[in-house]
């Protein structure tokens, strides 16, 4: 039995910073009937009290607050997703792709398309989101939305095509001609919310059917029919286009384009009824898992309710009601009482509560099939975590894990200890990729390492209760990581000559740093200078090199290696010998491109009520945080950071007793940083007290 | 097999780093329009003076003003952005996008370097429009001040509305500019249906605009905006209104 997904959207909003994305969507949850009100305020001087009820300041305090927000347009059903409204998120932006099958891209009828628009619009492309435009602020002055058409055709190479023309622009802006029914639409009432179909103006006819042609014409690539009506000059019917054109932005080769003001109340149900109609239902588009009993192979998903369950936890969040996990449905049905399996873990669950969030309440349902989004209940979790019916093994993301940032080492009490501590890291390290473990080579003791001083101690707590492997630990450490900040150039020979066969390679090159990768290899060697045969071995030599920075010995990341010239003899010439040239040349490099040290840094909340707001921001101080902002809700208060791991040891004790337990904090890691001139010192002191001990 | 002829070039290493860092701050000023509109002080307003730019809805006041902020916060000015509207994170938005729009073609090494260094010269602080008070403003400060968190030299009051707050407020901030010698900066927002005056100064704002030292309005006009000097300007400065980019509100770069 195939059920009917056709009347299902999953859509996020994407946008410059500015260009009225907050606005829109809570408009659309107003029309939508998911706000019920906004607010009736009237101007002071009483002039224009109308449009002054509309101002967006008086609607604040009711904006998408959730990952995901389910709302009805005529009888479809909408999951507004929330993205990210910056680049930086990379994984967070990438989850939030994978959950959405199209995409409102909302652009500002003056700005039109900005720098940020163009990063925006290129993850739109690498996931293949289908998209319509909404080109917004029409109402403003110098408003142009045809302007930003062009823009959207020369900067962002989209096949971008009006559906619309606006009646009226800037101040006088009064509606739009709709390009497909051929009627001009209004929006009356006092939030424009009773639409209003009418003839279209005269003096708008002619440049109306232009369009209309325009329009005809670029969705004719995508139906047979529809050109064969136009060839027979027959009347083109609306749904015979809107089918063309919806054809065509699936495939991403055509961008229906909407307009109006978001502020003013007009053009937003159309653009909704565009999304209806042109945007895809969840399996229209392409899903892809992986079969991790096949080596990961790609796996076509097929939105059947009646399969067994695959679906992603996107999101995670702390609200009122406990913790929730977004979820995303598949395959197969999430229902109350389900049982499903965490595929990173192997650990089964069953499903309490679901619910569906809405823009200022939560719903109870049932259950969610496939092409659904919801929320449940005490569900323990990752981000980014698939889960899936007892014996599918397949994942909805190759996992990204971060490398750890914190490290200890155990040490158990006696054999029996040694042995059971062994087994549970075996079992712990396949439960959850962020937890490592090693052997120092040069102590011997073993190492585990996280994602921060709760997650280490966690584990180790469960060692003991579950294991009964007593062990005691060591102090924790920071993963503290070199890296240059200069470019240094290198020429360096290495030559040995004992006895027999002889070693000799030369490299010459550079050093620089980069920012968005670990290593980077460059070979810019023409003519043969160093024999193509041994460029594998210079580029091992150098790789191996990263492990280690030569006086700290901490691992070194983001150094581009680029080698230009060299040598080789044709006898004493092997990979050998130029791995150790490479070696030697980064050394010799590597102290003039100026390495310094990073350490890791956490993206810290608290929470607290706001009489020891001053207390929690002078501890955040004095650990060398940078208190990023506060937000002031009246009796509690959020204060924001950004604060060194290397100093949240303890952390959790000492703000309880400044604020007699009352306030909570949450850590995250957010980016490695430099560290400051005094730190370095003590950090290499440390060092080389280290190396002099276990020497 | 080898070529010969070593061969091998000295490099310069070259140090970039400070010479870019201080192109930035020159771009930042020679984009900043308030800057150029010849308001003679460097950071526009006195000690305790008091600052606003009027606009309709959506015409890019808190563009203009985190462009005054990244002025002062790369001179190592401490800035307070309160923000009245937006969340923290969306206010954090705003400061790196209109830092990557000017830094955008410089190495992205040193300047994620500058930025950081940067990020340590602002503190957002966000109310609900209810919760906003100047003792409750003050209570916060001092807060800062006392531990030697934060002491601002530049304050930003984003989506304060002054057809509502009374006269009384603003002179109370007036006096806390004073008291702890920062500078303050508001954005207006003004309403298009009410009639132009002679003067520029709209009607909802006349009963507060003898307390700002520096009024500037931005204005859609076409697709530009204009930024119009309305009061406070030095006798010498130029009278003509320079045009913006419409995002940013930099002068077209
Ligand atoms: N004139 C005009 N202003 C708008 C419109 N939509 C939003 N704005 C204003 O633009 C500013 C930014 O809007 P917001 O929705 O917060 O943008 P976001 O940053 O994309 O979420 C606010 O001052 C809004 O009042 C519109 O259609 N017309």
């Amino acid at each position: 039995m195939k059920f009917d997904d056709q009347k299902i959207r999953n859509i996020g909003i994407s946008a410059h910073i500015d260009s009225g994305k907050t606005t829109l969507s809570e408009r659309i949850l107003f029309y939508t009937k998911r706000i019920h009100a906004i607010h009736d305020v009237k101007g002071k001087d009483g002039v224009g009290a109308t449009m002054d009820s509309m101002a967006l300041e008086k609607e604040r305090g009711i904006t998408i607050a959730s990952a995901a927000t389910y709302c009805e347009w005529k009888g479809y059903e909408i999951n507004v997703i929330d993205t990210p409204g910056h680049v930086d998120f990379t994984i967070e932006v990438e989850r939030s792709m994978r959950v959405l099958d199209g995409a409102i891209l909302v652009l500002c009828s003056v700005g039109g398309v900005q720098s940020q628009s163009i990063t925006v619009d290129q993850q739109m492309k690498r996931y293949k989101v289908p998209s319509i435009a909404f080109i917004n602020k029409c109402d403003r002055t110098g408003a142009n939305p045809f302007r930003v058409i062009e823009q959207l055709r020369a900067k962002l190479g989209h096949n971008a095509v009006a559906m619309q023309i606006p009646i009226g622009l800037e101040t006088n802006l009064q509606g739009v001609v709709d390009l497909v029914a051929m009627k001009a639409v209004y929006f009356d009432g006092d939030s424009g919310e009773n639409v209003r179909t009418e003839e279209i103006p005269a003096e708008l006819l002619a440049d109306a059917q232009a369009k209309r042609e325009k329009l005809i014409d670029a969705a004719s690539l995508f139906s047979d029919e529809l050109t064969e009506a136009i060839l027979e000059e027959k009347e083109i019917d609306p749904e015979m286009l809107y089918a063309a054109i919806r054809k065509g932005t699936l495939k991403r080769e055509i961008t229906p384009v909407f307009m109006g003001s978001a502020y003013k109340n007009k053009g937003v149900q159309p653009m909704l009824d565009g999304v209806t109609c042109l945007l895809p239902a969840p399996s229209d588009v392409e899903n892809i898992a992986l079969d991790m009993d096949r080596d990961e192979q790609p796996v076509v998903l097929s939105t059947d309710p009646s399969k067994p369950i695959v679906s992603l936890a996107f999101k995670l969040e702390d609200g009122q009601y406990g913790q929730l996990t977004y979820i995303r449905v598949y395959e197969g049905t999430i229902a109350k009482g389900s049982t499903i399996v965490n595929v990173r873990n192997g650990r089964k669950v069953k499903v309490g509560r679901v619910v569906r969030m809405h823009a200022d309440q939560m719903e109870d349902v049932e259950e969610l099939k496939a092409g659904y989004i919801g929320a449940l209940f005490g569900i323990e979790c990752a981000s980014g975590d698939t889960f899936v019916s007892p014996g599918v093994n397949m994942t909805m993301t190759s996992m990204y894990v971060p490398a750890p940032v914190i490290s200890l080492a155990i040490v158990p009490k006696d054999n029996k200890a040694q042995m059971a501590m062994a087994k549970a890291l075996n079992r712990f390290t396949k439960e959850d990729p962020t937890f490592k473990t090693h052997v120092d080579p040069e102590t011997n003791e073993t190492i585990i390492e996280g994602m921060g001083e709760l997650h280490l101690d966690i584990y180790v707590e469960r060692m003991k209760r579950e294991y009964s492997a007593e062990v005691t630990t060591g102090n924790p450490r920071v993963a503290y990581r070199e890296t240059i900040t200069q470019r240094a150039d290198f020429n360096y020979t290495h030559r040995k000559q004992t006895g027999g066969a002889g070693q000799y390679g030369r490299i010459a090159g550079y050093i620089e740093p980069v920012t968005d990768a670990e290593f980077v290899f460059e070979n810019q060697i023409f003519g043969g200078a160093i024999p193509t045969q041994y460029i594998p071995a210079c580029e091992k030599g150098f790789k191996e090199s990263m492990a280690k920075g030569p006086k700290l010995e901490f691992p070194i990341t983001g150094v581009k290696v680029v080698i230009d010239d060299g040598a080789a003899h044709a006898v004493d010439s092997s990979d050998m010998a130029f791995q150790a040239a490479a070696r030697g040349a980064f050394r010799e490099a590597y102290l003039r491109a100026k390495p310094v040290v990073h350490e890791p840094i956490m993206k810290v909340v608290v929470e607290t009520p706001t009489e020891f707001q001053g207390s929690v921001m002078g501890l955040i101080n004095q650990r060398r945080g940078i208190i990023i902002g506060t937000q002031d809700e009246g009796l509690q208060c959020v204060v924001e950071a950004q604060v060194p791991l290397a100093e949240m040891f303890g952390y959790s004790t000492v703000l309880r007793s400044a604020t007699q337990g009352k306030a909570q904090f949450t850590m995250e890691f957010a980016m490695y940083r430099q560290v400051p001139q005094s730190v370095a010192e003590k950090i290499a002191l440390e060092a080389s007290q280290k190396k002099t001990s276990v020497a | 097999m080898a070529t010969g002829v070593a061969f091998w070039r000295e490099r310069n290493v070259i140090h970039l780093v400070c010479e870019e860092i201080n192109m930035i701050k020159n771009e930042i000023i020679a984009r900043n329009p308030l800057i150029n509109l010849g308001y003679g002080n460097e950071y526009i307003l006195n000690d305790g003076g008091l600052g606003a730019v009027l606009a309709h809805a959506g015409v890019g006041k808190t563009a203009l003003l985190v462009q005054v902020a990244l002025h002062a916060m790369t001179h190592e000015q401490p800035v307070l952005h309160v923000s009245l509207n937006d969340a923290v994170s969306k206010v954090d938005i705003w400061y790196r996008e209109l830092f990557h729009d000017i830094a955008g073609k410089y190495d992205s090494a040193d300047m994620r370097g500058f930025w950081e260094r940067t990020l340590v010269y602002r503190f957002i602080m966000t109310f609900k429009v209810e919760g906003f008070s100047a003792p409750r403003l003050e209570e916060r400060l001092t807060d800062l001040m006392q531990q030697n968190i934060f002491k601002p030299h530049t304050v930003i009051i984003d989506g304060l509305r002054f057809d509502e707050s009374g006269r009384g407020l603003l002179m109370e901030l007036k006096e806390m500019a004073a008291r702890y010698a920062m500078r303050i900066w508001f954005t207006v927002h003004t309403h298009r249906h009410e009639p132009p005056q002679k003067d520029g100064i709209p009607l909802s704002f006349r009963h507060v605009a003898d307390l700002f030292d520096v009024l500037v309005e931005l204005k859609a006009h076409g697709p530009q905006i204009d930024i119009k000097p309305i009061k406070g300007q030095s006798a010498d400065a130029k009278k003509d209104a320079i045009q913006l980019d419409p995002t940013t509100m930099l002068i077209k770069g």
